[in-house]
Parts: structure tokens; C-alpha cells; sequence
């Protein structure tokens, strides 16, 4: 059966027709779905093309934090003033994900809602305390991004909603994403994300620190035992060695071709360790920087 | 099916085609402009490389559709048709083609590199031509012809 291409020009449009092609889905980038296709992975009956939804693209700043359009694209993310200076963190990761073409076309709300495992992004969302907002025809919702990524491959995203934005806090914060891959364009083996929140009482010393850690688990998740262990903690070699060996802990990794899961245990407990090390080394060399 | 309107190479050009046929298959099958290669299929060697209003993208991943109302660039739009361009012919003095299936793509990365940032460093080349493999050549040569480019060489 051939595949029909819904070209909606709004939101409301794009919504209509997620209701009603039930086989359908949305195609944002299409750098993954048209390979998950051309592999007979998924046929759907629809694609909804929401390249020309103007209420997806964008970037906002807010009093609250920074709402990225979930059509922007991997380049879009790289080139845009505001993300580089308010929270460098997610450009850098941008950067890193597969190859120039892909980063061309590829967006990120496609990333998010792919939810592959190794993907760059989503740990870098998640220690930016990033919430998904979704809409449906009749009304819209927010999910965390740590409720969002439910499983392998499988978000929360409902067979009628649509991924619209994703807002992330604005952090007065350091932060650091490091990839670990055989080649620099292949998904992650170990991605960590730590942003670190300086304590302005205590020079020197965290208030908060947040660890996204992608590729090593079937989810993407926040290293949260360790976050709460790194509380007001001062972030020397010693402190984020022993936080590295304690998220390690915490990822329930499996094995595949690409690494076996005690490889990717450790890898988890010296990415961590080193992601905290340069953040804090950020941190210091200058109190407020982008994270 | 749909009718599409596709600018290509600077001709524009309607053709018939299921409603999300790909790009590439648009263009080597109802075109017949073969320049572009069928490899992968999944948007890693490349070699299917052409540029969409100057971006240079995998057409294996891009739905035909959706490149209506753009400008189009494949491999056969260097030069004039008869004459390699300088690029082109910078590729054949330094030894950048063995068997040649990665040629017409890393041309159009490199375009598109080049246009973005007229002197690259290797870095920049290298990291430019991320989504381009070659299995023959071993890049330098390649690298070595993007950059006398660069010089003016």
C-alpha cells in the first residue's frame, strides 16, 4: 500500500490529520523514520509533513528558560546566538551528532521522539531539566523528559499528539556533554551531559550537579543517586572519581556489538568523572558561563 | 501519486512520483540523472551527496516532495556539462578518484564546505566531509584537493 504525504500548513491542520490517519505518523527531519522505512522497520500509511508548521520553529527566550521549536534542526541549534551563549552545552552536542548532512536536516524534536539509544541529545535535555510540550487536537500537556523516554525506542508521545517544543531551564551554570563512539559520527557507546550549578555562598563548591547519561542503557537517564551525593560537594578529582563509580551503579546496561555491559559500566564511571571534571574546570574559569 | 515540481541543476522539471519517493530515486530514476549513487541506502556513505538551497544532504533520506520550491544541485551541475570544473579537476590532478563511487558526493560536501567557509582548515575539511566515505583512497588525496582549492591552487 502506498504511503500517503499530508502537507498540513499549520498546527491545527497537523493535528486534524494525527487524529485521523490512526497509521500515521509525523515526519520531522526524516533522518532516522525514512531509514527506519527503506528497512521495513515501520510502514506507515501517512506521513505528516510538519516542515511547513511555522508554530514548531524558533527559538524563545523566556522568564523561565529557553523554548526550542521541535523543528529545529541539528545546524539550527549549532548556529543559533542565543543557545551559544545561554546554554553552550546543547550546540556543542548538536555538533556531535552523525555527519554534517544529517545535522542538516536532522531536528531536534525527531531525536527526542526517536529516543534512539546513543542518541546526543536527550542527556544533554535531561540535565537541562527539559520538558517535552505536546498537543493534541483538543488540548495540550507537558511531560518531564524523564517520564518522557519510557523504553527502547518508545516514548510517551500518544498515537495523536504532536511533539511542539521543548523548553529547557536557563541555567547560571557550567555544563559539558562527552561522547564516547568508535567513529565521531556513530551513536554514543556512553554519552554523559553534567551541568553544574555553582554555589554562590560557597566559592568553589556545587550547588547542584545534574548527569544525563545516554547509550549506556536502553533509556537515556539522570544519574540521580549521584546528583544527590554531589549536594553542595566541592568538585575535585577525588569527588568526581567516587561519582563516576557510583553512576556507574546506576545504569542497567546491556550488551551488543558495540560494547559489552561491564565495558560500558566503566565507561559510564570515567565519562562521568571527566564531564564533572571539565565543568567544574568551566565553573571556575568563569562563574556564570554557558552551560 | 503527485506531481512534483523540482528545480533541478537549474531546469526545472515536473515529474510523476509515488507521494514519498526519495530524492535520490527521483533523480536517478524519472531524471535519470545518475550522477548521485545508490549505496547504503541509510544515510552513512554518502555517496548519494546533493545539495538542497546549498545544504548538502543524503537524498537517500530526503523525501523528494518536500524539495519543491527549492534549488537543487547534483554532481552533473559542476561545470558546464563538457568541461570538469575546478573543483572536479583539482580531484583528478591530486588522485582523489580510484573507483569513483564516492566522487559525485564528496564533490558536493566539499561544495557546500567550501561555500560555508572558503578556507577551511583540514579539520574543518575533514569534519565537512563526515558523511562522505571513501573505501578506496584513504582521504588524503581528497583532502589534499579541497584544499589546494582553498589555496587558489
Amino acid at each position: 500500500m502506498e504511503c500517503k504525504l499530508i502537507r498540513p500548513t499549520d498546527l491545527d491542520e497537523a493535528l486534524a490529520a494525527r487524529e485521523e490517519y490512526t497509521d500515521g505518523l509525523p515526519i520531522a527531519g526524516g533522518q532516522s523514520l525514512l531509514v527506519m522505512m527503506r528497512n521495513r522497520l515501520i510502514s506507515p500509511g501517512a506521513l505528516i509533513d510538519l516542515e511547513p508548521v511555522e508554530a514548531l520553529r524558533g527559538i524563545e527566550v523566556q522568564s523561565t528558560g529557553i523554548s526550542i521549536g521541535a523543528m529545529n534542526t541539528c545546524r539550527q541549534l549549532i548556529a543559533s546566538p542565543v543557545l551559544r551563549e545561554e546554554v553552550g552545552v546543547l550546540p556543542s552536542a548538536a555538533r556531535q551528532v552523525s555527519s554534517t548532512a544529517v545535522r542538516n536536516l536532522g531536528t531536534i524534536g525527531g531525536n527526542v521522539c526517536h529516543n534512539e539509544p546513543g542518541a546526543d541529545l536527550p542527556p544533554v535535555l535531561l540535565a537541562l531539566n527539559g520538558r517535552a510540550v505536546l498537543r493534541r487536537r483538543t488540548h495540550g500537556r507537558e511531560v518531564p523528559l524523564e517520564e518522557f523516554f519510557t523504553g527502547y525506542f518508545e516514548t510517551a508521545l500518544e498515537a495523536d499528539e504532536i511533539l511542539c517544543r521543548i523548553d529547557i531551564e536557563h541555567p547560571n551554570a557550567a555544563g559539558v556533554y562527552l561522547k564516547h563512539a568508535i567513529s565521531p559520527e556513530d551513536l554514543a557507546i556512553v554519552g554523559v551531559a553534567a551541568v553544574v550549578v555553582p554555589d554562590s555562598e560557597r566559592p568553589g563548591a556545587v550547588a547542584e550537579a545534574r548527569i544525563g547519561i545516554g547509550g549506556a542503557a536502553p533509556v537515556p537517564l539522570r544519574a540521580s543517586r549521584t546528583e544527590a551525593a554531589l549536594k553542595g560537594a566541592v568538585l575535585d578529582e577525588e569527588t568526581a572519581r567516587a561519582a563516576g563509580e557510583l553512576a556507574s551503579t546506576e545504569v542497567d546496561t546491556g550488551s551488543d556489538p558495540h560494547a559489552s555491559a561491564g565495558y560500558r559500566r566503566k565507561m559510564v564511571a570515567v565519562f562521568v568523572r571527566r564531564a564533572l571534571l571539565h565543568a567544574a574546570n568551566q565553573m571556575m574559569g568563569n562563574g556564570h558561563g554557558a552551560a | 501519486m503527485a506531481l512534483l515540481d523540482l528545480k533541478v541543476n537549474g531546469q526545472e522539471a515536473q515529474v510523476e512520483a509515488p507521494d514519498t519517493a526519495l530524492l535520490l530515486d527521483v533523480l536517478r530514476e524519472r531524471l535519470f540523472l545518475t550522477g548521485a549513487k545508490r549505496g547504503c541506502e541509510t544515510s552513512h556513505c554518502g555517496c548519494c551527496t546533493v545539495r538542497v538551497d546549498g545544504m548538502a544532504v543524503h537524498s537517500c533520506v530526503v523525501l523528494a516532495a518536500r524539495c519543491q520550491g527549492k534549488e537543487i544541485t547534483t554532481v552533473e551541475g559542476c561545470g558546464d556539462g563538457m568541461e570538469l570544473d575546478r573543483l572536479q579537476r583539482l580531484f583528478l590532478e591530486h588522485g582523489a578518484v580510484q573507483c569513483g563511487y564516492c566522487g559525485p558526493g564528496m564533490l558536493m560536501a566539499a561544495k557546500a564546505l567550501l561555500e560555508r567557509n572558503p578556507q577551511p582548515t583540514l579539520d574543518e575539511v575533514k569534519k565537512g566531509l563526515d558523511g562522505n566515505l571513501c573505501r578506496c583512497t584513504g582521504y588524503t588525496p581528497i583532502f589534499d584537493a579541497i584544499l589546494a582549492y582553498s589555496r587558489g591552487a
